[in-house]
């Protein structure tokens, strides 16, 4: 009966948020509503609401998220990204599609200081376009390194949809960082060989050149010594700190934020743009703990009616091979990825889909990790990806169109998804780094 | 109407720059912690309590910038009349989740300011009316907030929806 009703609550559910209801509040109403038809009592329906907006992310763990992505918000407006670029432009002088690759390997360092892939795609697309463009690299070709490689933002910590995972499965926010590492490191060499082969292949899409980007003067030679200086401190501050437990993510979170703020200082941020920096984090920050909150409600109303067993029954009960079940899921997150953003993907699904997946028998980090790339792919994917609106709305070319950003991004959601099926059948390399944590 | 919104900002503003705060309480009692043997008392309070009032300080803007996470795949396919209607919908069920809000917190809020609910051990003791009324307050912000955009909708004086879902796309593009 109680699963009857959440699973009516479900359906409801998908057609307010396809109707355009705000996800949080959709969560949130057919919450209380499934909580109210199956218990009767408008009051007990009403004080699950009122105790959830107050316990809900009533703990010092979710301090993170705001300050990562104040941390991140610091970083990107620091100029620190460009430095970043640049030097990677220097040091990999001799590889073809080197400006791309130098995107992807700017990418995969800047991942490590911002939490949310947004971020990336939007400091890229102003940095890494304009220079491709002058040098003749075809359109799709740039525009797909830009979009493709900001979905490494989200599994390299710190990362936001990484948190979430964590929160939603009880499992440990330390253990799932540093579980994202290889897997990160994986994909953006998987991301590299696809830039290599393409190039060498075709030279026209990536006019190969030999002098650097900017010719190292001093003043240069002095900004890219403090932004790559800075990054590389700041990644061991986060990453190292949480790796060898002198940090809890919390305090990692703390300790990033003021760093990154020292930073922003040292390469020349006033205070004009240190409170659009604060400011700006805040707007990112506020509706994602607004879904994670409604978002326990939504458990809470599974949880009630007993639901996720009862949906657990009706995929297990299927009887098939564990992987045809795994590729509905990836079905439903490539679906869900066309119509709706990351965090809220997970809240929605994860819940159900993780026990589904423990009773199968798969390893919990790897099938963590597998979930955030194959939704992070679907933010690649017509008609709604995220990344790819971020990339447009943020290039400084208004010729730039939709369409060559979603078929320049093509090869890389491939090797997302490709990358997912090698963590999930091969669950040591999410495992290895957290079994060596102090 | 200029008011609410210059409002909602301002308390944004501040719970936006409340977050810097909590990094530097979070520095001060690793280093007093590790260097002093000197944590700083109620930090986990502080935290956890903070980040409650964050959120909910943060909603009010989030509400009247349309930052609130949602799709708008089938609004898109709608003529202009039919994507108000999608709005005003969002919008009835946004005032009637806050309003709940409203209904469930008042209570909670009452009986912990007059009992003097407080929790935390020994010698630190934090009330929780406080955090109680700040979900209060900004939840009664909130059902207004989704009230004026109705009405505002309906008198033609909102800047026409984002084509794409999700907050983040003005972001990207300032």
């Amino acid at each position: 009966m109680g699963g009857d009703i959440a699973l009516y609550m479900l359906g409801l559910l998908i057609v307010f948020i396809l109707l355009g209801v705000h996800i949080g509040v959709a969560l949130a109403i057919c919450s209380a509503l499934g909580v109210w038809l199956m218990v009767g009592f408008l009051d007990t329906a009403l004080s699950i609401l009122g105790n959830t907006a107050y316990e809900a992310v009533r703990k010092d763990v979710f301090a993170v998220i705001p300050l990562f992505v104040l941390m991140g918000d610091f970083i990107g407006r620091s100029g620190a990204a460009g430095d970043l670029f640049r030097i990677c432009d220097r040091t990999l002088r001799r590889l073809p599609g080197r400006l791309a690759i130098a995107t992807i390997a700017g990418n995969t360092v800047f991942a490590a200081v911002t939490g949310v892939s947004i971020a990336s795609a939007a400091a890229f697309s102003r940095i890494a376009y304009p220079e491709m463009k002058k040098v003749g690299y075809k359109q799709t070709f740039a525009l797909g390194a830009v979009a493709g490689s900001a979905c490494l933002g989200m599994l390299i910590p710190p990362s936001v949809l990484l948190i979430v995972w964590a929160v939603l499965t009880e499992m440990s926010i330390g253990a799932l960082f540093i579980a994202g590492l290889l897997p990160g490191i994986m994909l953006a060499l998987l991301f590299t060989t696809y830039v290599i082969i393409a190039a060498a292949r075709n030279p026209e899409i990536a006019p190969p050149f030999a002098e650097a980007l900017v010719p190292l003067t001093k003043a240069e030679a002095r900004s890219e010594l403090i932004g790559g200086l800075g990054i590389l401190g700041l990644v061991l501050l986060v990453i190292g700190g949480i790796w060898t437990g002198a940090f809890t993510p919390t305090e990692a979170a703390g300790f990033g934020a003021i760093g990154a703020l020292i930073i922003g200082v040292i390469k020349g941020m006033r205070w004009r743009d240190i409170v659009e920096a604060i400011f700006q984090a805040g707007r990112t920050t506020a509706p994602i703990m607004f879904l994670l909150i409604t978002a326990q409600m939504y458990s809470k109303l599974l949880a009630f009616g007993g639901a996720v067993n009862y949906i657990q029954g009706l995929f297990l009960g299927l009887g098939a091979d564990p992987w045809v079940i795994i590729a509905m899921m990836i079905v439903v997150w490539i679906i869900l990825g066309m119509l709706i953003d990351s965090v809220s993907i997970i809240l929605l699904t994860v819940p159900i889909f993780a026990p589904i997946a423990m009773a199968l028998g798969f390893d919990p980090l790897a099938f963590a990790i597998f979930g955030i790339l194959v939704i992070e792919a679907g933010l690649l994917t017509p008609p709604f990806g995220l990344l790819v609106y971020t990339v447009k709305g943020a290039v400084p070319d208004p010729s730039v169109t939709l369409g060559q950003i979603f078929a320049g991004s093509t090869p890389y959601f491939l090797l997302i998804l490709l990358a997912a099926l090698i963590v999930l059948s091969m669950p040591w390399l999410s495992n290895w780094l957290p079994a060596l944590m102090m | 109407m200029g008011a609410a919104v210059k409002l909602a900002r301002s308390i944004h503003l501040v719970s936006a720059f409340w977050t810097l705060g909590l990094a530097i309480v979070i520095m001060i009692d690793v280093i007093g912690r590790s260097l002093f043997s000197m944590p700083l008392p109620g930090t986990k309070e502080i935290l956890q309590n903070s980040v409650v009032s964050i959120t909910f300080l943060q909603l009010p803007l989030a509400i009247y910038s349309g930052s609130q996470l949602r799709t708008s795949i089938f609004a898109d396919a709608m003529p202009p009349f039919g994507k108000k209607l999608l709005r005003t919908f969002a919008g009835i069920l946004g005032v009637g989740l806050f309003v709940g809000l409203v209904l469930s917190t008042w209570q909670p809020f009452l009986d912990a300011y007059r009992i003097g609910e407080y929790e935390g051990e020994g010698a630190l003791r934090v009330p929780t009316w406080p955090v109680r009324g700040a979900v209060l307050v900004t939840s009664v912000f909130g059902t207004f907030a989704y009230l004026t955009m109705i009405v505002l909708d309906w008198q033609d004086k909102l800047n026409p929806d984002l084509s794409a879902p999700g907050s983040f796309l003005d972001q990207g593009a300032d």
